[in-house]
């Protein structure tokens, strides 16, 4: 008999973290390890309330431990804001495909990414910075609306301390009574100081669909290839295996071509940004 | 094998009532009411009902009974008793055969519709009327199965020539040899019967002489949007197309579990309605009604084809049937493969 793919795996909240007023990342330990590739996604249900797609922003060498970075946007979001460290989530997964890790290594690479889009960045920059030796250097754009939108704010600090790492911030706008020392404009303008050679460079974007539009013109504008431009998009994905066909873009599904594009693959397909 | 109509009958009713064999849950098509209608609708098998084995596709799809509207998938225990389901016709026959690349394949299984595949024996039949909307000869299909049955039942006169194309099916078979009056002698398909079935495809083809139509529909990608919206106009979004498609399997996936214990339930969903694709703060791939309706006709049209290598269309016309606002598919397809193409496929270029 084959596995039941709508099966879910039980694991515990052990710990929340509070990013920002409407990001928080839960720390779940699974009855059961759930190895994946950065890059890939689960299915994070609650009992009796849903499941949603979403992507671990843990390094994937680490998999006793699970962190998974949730915005609060709806229903079954809002429901996973309100679990506590003792409650039980169940896991599917992980689906799709994964950050090329094998691509990158020996060369400057660009992170570029937005708001809820950090998530599955930092997995991808934890994963990275387990083997650092691998790669020339890792360049990090993370933009926010407002200083206080921004997540991992703790961590930050820590990772700009190494030395192949280049880390930038920017936020959109600092209202008043909020302080901020970094950038203050849209993440894409952090590109105009860019210091690596774009033709030799792979990118990495995420974020809202617009940021992530505006981001690969901005990118394509510089010199980067198509085929070095990697996309993690975003569609309903409700069973992670091509079976539900919400995820269809053209004739991929993101679920199981995806989420992990290259723009060069996708860039004829309709509604990519929407 | 030969066998009398009334015979099979009388042995699928036998099977329900002594019972004859192992089919613990038998489905058939049936006249609904007193008989007098022209359609028929699929019931499981009780002693009085009027069958309808013959005519022409009944108008519910039994991917129904495969994939049900809304059903527990996990945990998922499933039965094992066997079911017979006779009385579908050719084009059901290939929605299974669909249903079957989409559903158990390697990349996953569905565990709900792969038990019922398993334990579940389908006696076809040949068509012996037409429906108004049945277009199967424009699909690559004809009114009668050549593939993805287990046993089939072609009429001619008042006798079904029966022949068996899985272990499943021959197992129906020596069942019905057994248990009636037949003819084992004859193993070849009687000429009246082969007469027949050219008939009966011949009488689909006049039917839809109007609408003949190559077969490739890629050129339905470049149509313009202009003439998408136009042939929208007269859709409510309700999704009944979908529903009742004997190749549509779109689903939502829902937790409904109790007391702190998972449990999925997954249910039918449609590309036609308005949240099928929408992501978190509200955005839509396809927000607009034409967007929804020209994604199910490159949909059944073209994508499938490129993911089974078969139409999502099996001609079986219910999609015309069902609809509110009488948009016909056969005539929405000629239309559009016939305008010249528009501005989608100078952006693509």
């Amino acid at each position: 008999m084959r596995p039941n793919p709508y099966e879910a795996v039980p694991a515990v909240i052990t710990d929340t973290i509070d990013e920002t007023p409407l990001i928080r990342t839960l720390r779940l330990k699974p009855d059961r390890p759930l190895p994946f590739r950065t890059g890939q996604f689960i299915e994070l249900s609650l009992p009796g309330v849903g499941e949603a797609p979403f992507t671990p922003s843990s390094s994937h060498f680490i998999t006793d431990i699970m962190d998974v970075t949730i915005m609060k946007a709806g229903f079954v979001t809002e429901h996973i804001h309100r679990a506590k460290p003792g409650d039980r989530v169940g896991l599917r997964g992980p689906f799709g495909s994964s950050y090329p890790l094998e691509e990158f290594e020996g060369r400057d690479l660009l992170l570029l990414g937005g708001g809820c889009g950090l998530a599955p960045l930092r997995s991808l920059f934890l994963t990275l910075l387990d083997e650092i030796g691998k790669y020339k250097s890792v360049t990090f754009y993370a933009g926010a609306k407002t200083p206080q939108d921004c997540p991992f704010k703790d961590a930050f600090a820590e990772w700009h301390k190494h030395p192949q790492v280049k880390l930038v911030r920017a936020v959109d706008a600092v209202p008043p009574g909020e302080t901020w020392e970094e950038e203050v404009c849209l993440v894409t303008g952090l590109l105009k100081k860019l210091d690596v050679d774009p033709r030799e460079t792979p990118a990495v974007v995420c974020g809202p669909p617009v940021m992530m539009k505006f981001g690969t013109r901005d990118l394509l504008r510089l010199g980067f290839r198509e085929d070095r431009i990697y996309l993690s998009m975003e569609k309903k994905m409700y069973c992670g295996f091509g079976q539900c066909r919400h995820c269809m873009m053209g004739e991929y599904y993101v679920c199981k071509d995806g989420p992990v594009f290259t723009y060069a693959r996708i860039k004829d397909e309709e509604g990519i940004w929407d | 094998m030969l066998i009398p109509s009334d015979e099979l009958e009388s042995f699928l009713r036998r099977c329900r009532d002594e019972p004859i064999g192992p089919y613990r849950k038998i489905h058939v098509p049936i006249k609904p009411g007193d008989g007098g209608a022209s359609f028929s609708s699929l019931a499981p098998l009780r002693g009085d009902l009027r069958l309808a084995l013959d005519g022409y596709r009944s108008v519910d799809p039994p991917k129904l009974l495969a994939y049900r509207v809304r059903e527990g998938v996990a945990p998922f225990a499933g039965s094992s008793s066997p079911a017979l389901l006779a009385g579908v016709k050719a084009c059901d026959v290939k929605g299974f055969e669909v249903l079957d690349r989409a559903l158990i394949n390697g990349d996953f299984t569905d565990p709900a519709y792969a038990s019922w595949r398993e334990r579940t024996t389908i006696l076809s039949f040949d068509c012996t009327d037409v429906g108004p909307t049945c277009h199967c000869t424009l699909t690559g299909g004809k009114p009668f199965a050549e593939t993805g049955f287990d046993a089939n039942a072609a009429r001619f006169g008042q006798d079904y020539y029966l022949s068996a194309a899985t272990e499943k099916g021959r197992a129906l078979l020596e069942l019905i040899g057994r248990h009636a009056r037949v003819d084992a002698a004859c193993t070849q398909m009687p000429p009246a019967a082969e007469t027949r079935r050219a008939e009966m495809t011949a009488r689909v083809q006049a039917q839809n002489e109007a609408f003949q139509r190559p077969k490739d529909y890629g050129r339905l990608r470049s149509s313009p949007p202009q003439a998408w919206q136009e042939e929208a106009r007269e859709c409510v979004g309700c999704g009944a197309c979908t529903h009742i498609c004997p190749t549509c399997y779109c689903l939502i996936l829902n937790e409904e579990g109790r007391g702190g214990a998972f449990l999925k339930v997954r249910s039918y969903d449609s590309c036609q309605l308005h949240g099928y694709a929408r992501v978190a703060a509200g955005v839509s791939p396809r927000p607009r009604v034409d967007d929804r309706f020209r994604h199910r006709y490159l949909c059944k049209l073209v994508i499938m084809k490129g993911e089974f290598g078969a139409l999502g269309c099996t001609g079986c016309g219910r999609c015309t049937e069902a609809c509110p606002g009488g948009i016909e598919f056969r005539s929405v397809v000629r239309r559009l493969m016939e305008m010249p193409s528009g501005e989608r496929s100078a952006e693509a270029g």
